[in-house]
């Protein structure tokens, strides 16, 4: 009698399938706001070599997806992956090397993002994998591109050495063209090579004075210089040209090395600058003045040395190839900046003079040609490429992803199996959701990260961003609205009674004239309201199941062996509590069984009845409060189904003070007066079970 | 005594007694009770006057209770739970209670489908046991169902009726025990023809030992004529008609006659049975009948007590 | 639909005392949509059974099944063996469905976990009322498409009686004056003229009065 919505064909929540590499950011979103961060930790690193990294760097795609965005801020997705990669839990985490290696040799050649996770993964396969670093340092980009105040040195060299700990073999200061070929490695005995060798080679700006003059500086050398803690000294006044991530790190560092000025130039206006906002907004704290719609036209010296930067203004034409309208100079609108030092950051491009010969190259940006995104394979069998190397610039996670499809198709073609060519997934955009919805939908102010003073920023490349506190965390990992976690309609059971139509708070199921019921998958929040108020148990969700709840409460009740009464605890995982509430909880009153549900809503009389069943001698239930709930209506009508639930007890000669509803306090699980005079209370009534 | 009525005294006293029925009219004259009260007054204790018997509408029974009364003549008064409900019999009662009426016989009564107005809505608020019940509490404890006071005496002799031939036979006497507890004073039976049958039936009422707790008075019908014989014996329900009756009665060269014997032979056979204290003749549409088969029957004088 | 309320536990509790091992069963049609006999019904009601069992130390396991509807010859065989593992069964379904299992299983003992209300409608989640009486012989053609059999205290079929006062009955200002209803309905589609004429008075036979209700469609048996 009822369908679901056609879209459950689509399995992804917005923010996976905006990944790359298809990380399932609900999953560990999800983890974290159940405080279970070790499982949120290995949710993340499964996939994700370089969870650290991408936890701070991450341009995060998966959040511009993010259905929450459409109500007032997306979830700060990036953000929860760094929490769930900077705690002590993730120490834990062991990955799983096959039994038996394969025999089969990989030489991966750079050890950027695309490089490393190549690696990684064809360790998993059981490959035997050597990775090839031209620079003394490993991490690629990571490490020479990225500066510390972003992505700290240690935290990229801990997770290099995690995939190093599967038995990945590194050799750094040898450089491809120089030190070694592909045919070397071939005769070593690799059977195939991943080309990861990134973009390492700045593109020239073009204008005259570029050449020859003392402090014109490449930003891609600025910073590896920078990076690699040579300290390279810095005008008074510096003027960076380019609007970049790459153009931003650069002023930001030029700032901290102690410039007095920093210019930003970049030529067509804020809308368009493709640095990431926040990035633009704390290099504006620290001091970075930039210039919009402005290009350079000449560097001017004096004595061999930079003197100024002559710029010209520019208005915005037509939209070019890109899609971006075009800069188009305004004549006469011509300036000159006093700078000292001019750093170019309009772009790199793969420095393929070391690989030419063997592989094919684009023609004008030298990229390494590849037969479709998904094989990786070159122009000479055996040999694969991905990342910055194949695409020009890009992000981390797009390397990543390269360095994960290429190992796909290197296993395959070592064991000698073909490597199909699929096609790249269709990318599809989050749907648009209903403005009714939109209007239900309670709101909750992103979590916005702490970060160091701007005095102490630029001291040095101490880290800016502070990593989020369990509380800012969990907040935030709440705030998820559980894309296609929610409600499933059995078609085999409905009896279209409309009662899911009826008690939904955001009217998501609609009902046909026959009464077939259709629940949209992608637009329920997964309340769970419906899934117990359905009287023929018709629904079910992926969220807190029904069969989840019963099976805890039986687990927690079987496994207490504590004397005294045994007092099921039914806490909202909305309150505001740390992961050590719930351990000292277990400590102080051990005669307490914890069970944690997404919301107190998702209770329905029976559960409670099931843990008397089951043998508690009392149940509580601890409601969070309503202004951290996302339902707080709902919540308020499991107070009239414990109502009932008291009834029903009573009726069985069951005093209904066995039975309670407590506050969730400001901080923590419960006011523990409230715990201790119920478990004295039923320890002197006796207990309700029978021996 | 309950009620101090003349059937009461007859059956306390251990006297055997008789009663008959004198149906009111379907119309407003007074002559036809007062015709059949003349004519009975003689050879019963006592004279039922139905409820719309059959379901067939007739002019109350309170009222022709009444016009009994006026003559002399001791009436039962039947009442049905079809056409009232609790608040209706109740009334009824106290009006009953005022008027002198001291008998009452509560009945079911029959469906209204059976009668002249088939579509009427049946009210069977409550049922006869209850009714019983009730009647014994407005009695004894001088309240109404409901447990409000009564002011002033209801003095009633509490009669039901009994049908020994309907099913299921075992039960039967069952549900007449449950009368008997309700505060049945007196059972006025179905009307009898197959002897036998009911003395079956009174052999389980006296192992019950219900023949002490109540008075039962045996019901019969004397048969007119051979179609009645056959009509009752096929399409009255609760009625047992033995086919030997009937051949009887079709083999008679006088119908009339042969009804009059059978009835006479079986109160002859009745009042031999223990626990039997009286008859309850129903000659409908032939009351005339009743003082020869009384006197036929050896019933004659009734006694004054 | 149908509506159902479930019994009070202390009622059930009593008649399920002692009778050994206990199917709880549902109705997943009518009782279910009135929340009284569906799966989540029968839940929540054999656990309340057990923990009271436990309570009074009384034994017997409880089980729980469903059926689409008890009031199905077909539907109640297919739970035939379960029913025979157990000693009584608790049917959370209508009369109909209590009697019909009573039927297919005459060696059970079958006990009614609902009490079967009426014909109604929903008017908003957890609150149904009334709305025919199944009496029939629908009149809803004279009455303005409103049941003063259902929905007059005193089923007038010339109403409304003296005491309708503010279009409420007099029984309670709770409920509507049905009659008052039915004027304001015809006033409002011009045919108040309808009320003129004297209602005659109603067969009842086809109501119940004539005895149990049975209906034969010749067209259709087999």
């Amino acid at each position: 009698m009822t369908k679901n919505d056609d879209s459950m064909e689509i399995s992804y929540p917005p923010c996976q399938a905006a990944c790359p590499i298809l990380t399932d950011a609900r999953e560990y979103i999800q983890r974290i706001a159940e405080r279970r961060y070790e499982e949120a930790f290995n949710s993340v690193r499964k996939l994700n070599p370089l969870p650290g990294v991408c936890g701070r760097i991450c341009t995060h795609p998966c959040e511009a997806a993010c259905k929450r965005g459409q109500v007032e801020e997306p979830i700060a997705i990036a953000a929860l992956k760094r929490f769930a990669s900077d705690g002590p839990w993730t120490g834990q985490y062991k990955a799983v090397l096959p039994d038996k290696p394969t025999g089969h040799k990989v030489a991966v050649v750079g050890s950027g993002p695309a490089g490393l996770s190549a690696a990684q993964d064809l360790a998993l396969f059981g490959h035997q994998v050597t990775i090839f670093e031209g620079l003394p340092v490993l991490g690629g980009m990571l490490r020479v591109g990225m500066p510390g105040y972003r992505l700290p040195k240690d935290v990229v060299d801990e997770e290099i050495r995690s995939i190093a700990d599967l038995g990945v073999e590194i050799k750094t200061g040898v450089r491809i063209g120089e030190d070694f070929t592909i045919s070397d490695l071939f005769d070593q005995g690799y059977q195939a090579v991943f080309l990861a060798i990134g973009a390492h080679k700045d593109r020239k700006l073009g204008v005259p004075g570029e050449e020859g003059l003392e402090g014109v500086v490449s930003a891609v050398s600025f910073l590896r210089e920078v990076n690699q803690g040579e300290n390279p000294e810095v005008g008074k006044s510096v003027a960076v040209i380019g609007g970049g991530n790459t153009a931003v790190d650069s002023c930001r560092s030029a700032c901290r090395l102690g410039a007095r000025e920093v210019h930003m130039i970049y030529r067509r206006g804020s809308e368009e600058m493709p640095a990431a906002e926040e990035e633009i907004r704390e290099a504006i704290q620290e001091g970075v003045q930039i210039s919009y719609l402005t290009s350079p036209v000449e560097i001017l010296g004096k004595d061999g040395k930079v003197s100024a930067l002559k710029c010209i203004k520019n208005e915005l034409g037509k939209p070019d190839v890109s899609g971006r309208r075009s800069p188009k100079p305004i004549p006469g609108s011509e300036f000159t900046l006093d700078v000292d030092m001019v750093i170019a950051a309009i772009g790199q491009a793969p420095d393929s003079s070391l690989i030419a010969d063997d592989v094919g190259v684009t023609e004008r940006r030298k990229r390494i040609i590849v037969d479709g995104p998904y094989t990786l394979v070159t122009t000479q069998p055996g040999v694969f490429a991905g990342g910055d190397a194949v695409t020009g610039p890009a992000t981390a996670v797009e390397a990543i992803s390269a360095g994960k499809r290429a190992a796909i198709s290197i296993d395959l073609y070592v064991r000698g199996k073909p490597v199909p060519t699929t096609e790249a997934p269709k990318a599809h955009e989050t749907a648009s959701l209903p403005q009714r919805l939109i209007d239900r939908t309670k709101t909750f102010a992103r979590s916005r990260k702490a970060s160091i003073s701007v005095d102490q920023r630029l001291k040095g490349f101490d880290e800016v961003d502070l990593v989020f506190s369990e509380e800012a965390a969990t907040k935030e990992a709440l705030r998820c609205l559980h894309c296609y976690l929610g409600a499933k309609v059995d078609t085999e059971k409905c009896v279209s009674c409309l009662t899911c139509v009826r008690v939904c708070p955001l009217g998501i199921p609609t009902t046909s004239k026959m009464g077939e019921i259709t629940i949209d998958a992608y637009l329920c929040q997964a309340c769970g309201v419906c899934v117990l108020e359905c009287p023929v148990r018709a629904i079910d969700i992926n969220l807190g199941s029904r069969g989840e709840i019963a099976q805890h409460i039986e687990e927690a009740i079987s496994s207490s062996k504590q004397p005294g009464p045994a007092i099921v605890g039914f806490f909202d995982l909305h309150g505001n509590f740390a992961s050590k509430d719930v351990e000292s909880l277990a400590q102080d009153y051990p005669n307490i069984l914890p069970l944690m549900v997404f919301g107190l809503r998702r209770l329905d009389t029976s559960d409670i009845l099931k843990a008397f069943e089951y043998g508690a001698d009392g149940v509580f239930l601890a409601a969070c409060q309503p202004d951290r709930d996302p339902f707080p209506k709902e919540t308020e009508r499991v107070k009239q189904r414990a109502a009932h639930a008291r009834t029903l007890l009573e009726a069985l000669g069951i005093d209904g003070g066995r039975l309670e509803i407590f506050d969730m306090p400001q901080e923590g699980l419960v006011e523990k007066e409230s715990v201790a005079e119920m478990i004295q209370r039923l320890g002197n009534s006796g207990q309700a079970r029978s021996a | 005594m309950k009620s101090g009525s003349n059937l009461e005294r007859i059956l306390e006293s251990g006297q055997f007694a008789v009663t008959a029925e004198a149906g009111p009219p379907k119309g407003t004259s007074p002559k036809v009770i007062q015709r059949k009260g003349e004519l009975l007054k003689l050879c019963c204790d006592a004279l039922n006057v139905t409820d719309n018997q059959t379901a067939i509408v007739r002019m109350s029974s309170i009222s022709g209770c009444i016009l009994l009364k006026e003559q002399g003549v001791e009436p039962v008064l039947q009442m049905v739970v079809r056409d009232r409900n609790r608040l209706g019999l109740q009334s009824d009662l106290l009006g009953a209670a005022a008027l002198g009426i001291r008998n009452v016989l509560c009945l079911s009564g029959d469906h209204q489908r059976f009668g002249n107005h088939p579509t009427a809505k049946g009210v069977y608020d409550i049922d006869s046991i209850q009714f019983i019940q009730m009647v014994k509490t407005m009695r004894d404890e001088h309240q109404f169902i409901n447990g409000e006071e009564i002011s002033g005496d209801a003095p009633f002799f509490i009669g039901a009726a009994a049908n020994p031939f309907a099913d299921p036979f075992e039960f039967r006497v069952t549900r007449l025990a449950k009368k008997v507890n309700a505060g049945a004073d007196f059972i006025q039976t179905q009307g009898i023809f197959d002897v036998p049958k009911f003395v079956r039936w009174m052999e389980m009422v006296r192992d019950r030992g219900l023949h002490q707790k109540t008075h039962i008075v045996a019901g019969l019908i004397p048969m007119k004529s051979v179609g009645m014989a056959r009509y009752m014996r096929n399409n009255v329900p609760g009625l047992s008609v033995p086919k030997e009756l009937v051949d009887r009665m079709a083999d008679s060269k006088d119908p009339k006659e042969e009804g009059v014997k059978i009835c006479v032979e079986a109160i002859g056979q009745l009042t031999e049975v223990e626990g039997v204290h009286g008859v309850h003749i129903m000659a409908v549409a032939w009351e005339d009948i009743v003082p020869r088969i009384v006197e036929e029957a050896g019933l004659m004088p009734r006694p004054v007590i | 639909m149908i509506t159902l309320e479930e019994k009070k536990l202390e009622e059930i509790e009593k008649m399920t005392k002692s009778c050994g091992r206990l199917l709880v069963l549902g109705c997943e049609t009518c009782a279910a949509m009135s929340f009284a006999g569906g799966q989540r019904q029968v839940a929540e009601l054999a656990s309340a059974i057990r923990v009271g069992r436990k309570q009074s130390e009384d034994q017997g396991e409880v089980v729980e099944d469903s059926i689409a509807r008890q009031c199905e010859p077909e539907f109640v065989d297919l739970i035939g063996d379960k029913v025979a593992e157990c000693d009584a069964v608790l049917s959370l379904a209508c009369g109909a469905g209590v009697q019909l299992l009573a039927e297919r299983f005459p060696d059970k003992v079958v006990l009614p976990g609902c009490n079967t209300s009426f014909l109604g409608v929903t008017e908003e989640l957890g609150v149904w009322s009334e709305r025919c009486a199944g009496c029939g012989n629908c009149i809803l053609d004279k009455t303005a498409g409103l049941c003063p059999i259902a929905r007059c205290s005193k089923q007038l079929l010339n109403g409304p009686c003296g005491g309708s006062m503010n279009g409420k009955c007099e029984i309670s200002k709770e409920v509507d004056c049905v009659w008052q209803m039915i004027i304001d309905r015809l006033t409002r589609l011009n045919r108040l003229e309808m009320l003129e004429e004297i209602f005659p008075v109603k067969d009842w036979t086809p109501a119940g009065h004539g005895g149990p209700r049975k209906m034969v469609r010749e067209d259709l048996k087999t």
